[in-house]
């Protein structure tokens, strides 16, 4: 092989090594976040400015064993923990339509994020468990709902803990363990 | 420019370098393709073994550079650890200096398989394992073997509503030894119903109906020992329910569940095993508790969090068996129940982590569906089920008494 072809057959892997550098990453699968959008609208409220934030809700229907997407805005507080409760607020509103996992009732106490854990924690009333209608997928749906519409809309949010009255919970129904952190399953966001 | 697109500006000579460089390009890349394809298959499973005797047990380490899935036998005086894979390990005998409770352990190929042998001093048994990542890791606690600490509980009865502590879930010692005893765990019971359908069907009733038809055809078809958690109307804790699984021995454990669902349209059945989340900040702190624990041998794994850990992870050394178990019922739950198929699933079960046994859990069928509610109180429809889920077991303990032969 004279010197010529050997640097022609040099340039050519190296080129055929960066081509597939490429597809790997332009193909390869992107995780799933998203980031809520800031609306080019602003209201006065009193006299401050109020932003909105477009995010991206999640419910079950009858039709779909995954959760469907619908677009809602809310108004940014300067707390962030105030736009958590905000979201959550308009999670267990729910969506006509759309199926609700949650029971009756049900509302949040309290809520934290954890900075350095990179977690939040719901504390919902006691209903959650007393109204709880049973079942492993019924817990599972429940479980999901919160914790991929949170962590989905929420970079920030890694995993979610919850707490029922103020107390940790061994399970909701009989069947999930409670006790430990949740991080998201976004499997159930499929349909996507 | 102009003259390199000209075509006839390129002498013949080039163009057959040219075709030449081609062709070596596509052999050569198609070499460095393979090469980067192979590797990781053609690399052997670098593996490593440490010990460290403590205050009451001794600890071995099997730590390798990435991860592995392996499956465990004990025997008296010995435990054999078969990894899936073929480890770089050169020592065909590893001998262990001045430990009180392990010899030497040895090491063979078998097949495509690497299988280590750990040999005991005297009455040393494993009393505990647990897997950690970062670097991977699979962990054995060998304590002297005791007698029972505890008397087996005659009845399921005595030992309701008992206080939920770890050391009533201590897992039994592994019995190497050809399936004996299965527990059945019929979910729910008393006052907690369980699911409620809509003509008002209670899952507490349905589950001990199967499971009382599951308990006869295991003791009539086989002559298996059969325990149950409850045989009667009656509540009895998660944690209690797993006590009474270990303290008896059991090497099955099936808890039988009828499913419910906020949406209604949801039918069909499925069977989980227990997932355990090994990236968990618990098992992270576990692994740096275990490191630290390497370079001080003095110091004592004495912290009843890091206890409960262990107990909550008791079921880490049969994931594979479970999933195994799992997948018969759910075939044969899809063969005769012809309902839809929901496959095997896992997820983070109570009852089930503190389980020492391969251990399921079957979701039978939606009583929050209508026509599956129906179904359920039908004594026809409740035999195939436990019909379904005896065959299973029967598939399930033939597979796992080859194994051990």
């Amino acid at each position: 092989m004279t010197k010529k072809s050997r640097t022609i057959l040099l340039i050519s892997v190296a080129v055929f090594f960066v081509i597939v550098l490429l597809a790997v990453l332009l193909f390869r699968k992107k995780p799933v976040s998203f980031e809520p959008e800031l609306l080019n609208k602003a209201g006065v409220s009193g006299a401050t400015l109020t932003e909105f934030i477009k995010v991206k809700l999640f419910y079950f229907s009858e039709t779909s064993i995954y959760l469907q997407p619908v677009y809602r805005e809310i108004e940014v507080p300067e707390i962030r923990e105030e736009l958590y409760k905000k979201f959550i607020a308009l999670l267990l509103a729910g969506d006509s339509g759309h199926i609700t996992p949650v029971p009756d009732g049900v509302q949040l106490r309290s809520i934290h994020y954890l900075v350095k854990k990179e977690m939040l924690v719901l504390d919902f009333n006691d209903l959650l468990s007393s109204a709880f209608p049973g079942g492993t997928t019924a817990e599972l749906e429940f479980i999901y709902f919160m914790v991929d519409n949170l962590c989905y809309n929420f970079k920030e949010i890694k995993k979610i803990k919850f707490l029922i009255g103020g107390n940790e919970s061994k399970t909701l129904a009989g069947h999930i363990d409670l006790e430990k952190p949740f991080f998201p399953n976004f499997d159930w966001l499929k349909s996507e | 420019m102009e003259s390199l697109l000209d075509a006839g500006s390129i002498p013949a000579a080039s163009i057959a370098i040219f075709l030449r460089s081609m062709k070596n390009f596509i052999k050569t890349s198609t070499f460095f393709i393979l090469i980067l394809v192979l590797s990781p298959l053609l690399t052997a499973l670098s593996v490593g073994i440490r010990t460290s005797d403590h205050e009451g047990f001794t600890r071995i380490v099997f730590e390798a550079d990435r991860s592995f899935t392996y499956a465990v036998q004990n025997r008296p005086g010995q435990m054999q650890v078969r990894l899936s894979s073929r480890a770089d390990f050169r020592e065909p005998t590893l001998a262990v200096q001045n430990s009180p409770l392990l010899e030497r352990v040895t090491h063979e190929f078998q097949g495509n398989e690497s299988v280590f042998t750990v040999f005991f001093k005297g009455d040393a048994a494993v009393k505990k394992s647990f897997v950690l990542e970062k670097p991977f890791r699979v962990v054995f606690d060998l304590e002297k073997s005791e007698k029972p600490a505890s008397p087996p509980q005659s009845t399921p009865e005595s030992s309701e509503k008992k206080p939920d502590t770890p050391q009533e879930n201590q897992p039994a010692p592994a019995k190497p030894k050809p399936i004996e005893t299965i527990c059945i765990d019929p979910g729910h019971g008393g006052e907690d119903l369980g699911a409620i359908g809509k003509s008002k069907l209670q899952e507490k009733n349905v589950t001990l109906q199967i499971s009382q038809k599951l308990k006869k055809l295991i003791e009539s078809r086989t002559g298996l020992r059969v325990i149950m958690t409850r045989d009667k109307d009656s509540e009895v804790s998660l944690n209690t329910r797993a006590s009474i699984a270990n303290n008896q021995l059991a090497q099955m454990f099936i808890s039988i569940h009828a499913n419910s669902s906020f949406r209604k349209s949801a039918y069909g059945s499925e069977t989980y095993f227990v997932s355990l989340q090994a990236t968990d900040q618990e098992s992270l702190e576990l692994a740096q508790k275990e490191n630290q624990n390497m370079e001080d041998p003095g110091e004592t794994i004495k912290n009843d969090e890091l206890k409960m850990i262990l107990w909550n992870m008791a079921q880490t050394e049969y994931i594979r068996e479970s999933s195994k178990l799992a997948e018969y019922i759910q075939n044969e739950l899809n063969e005769l129940l012809d309902t839809r198929d929901r496959g095997v699933k896992q997820a983070p079960f109570r009852v089930l982590m503190r389980t020492a046994m391969p251990a399921i859990l079957i979701e039978t069928a939606f009583i929050s569906n209508a026509s599956e509610e129906k179904k359920l109180k039908n004594e026809e429809f409740l035999d195939k089920i436990a019909f379904a889920i005896y065959n299973g077991i029967s598939k399930f303990i033939y597979y796992y008494n080859n194994i051990l032969k």
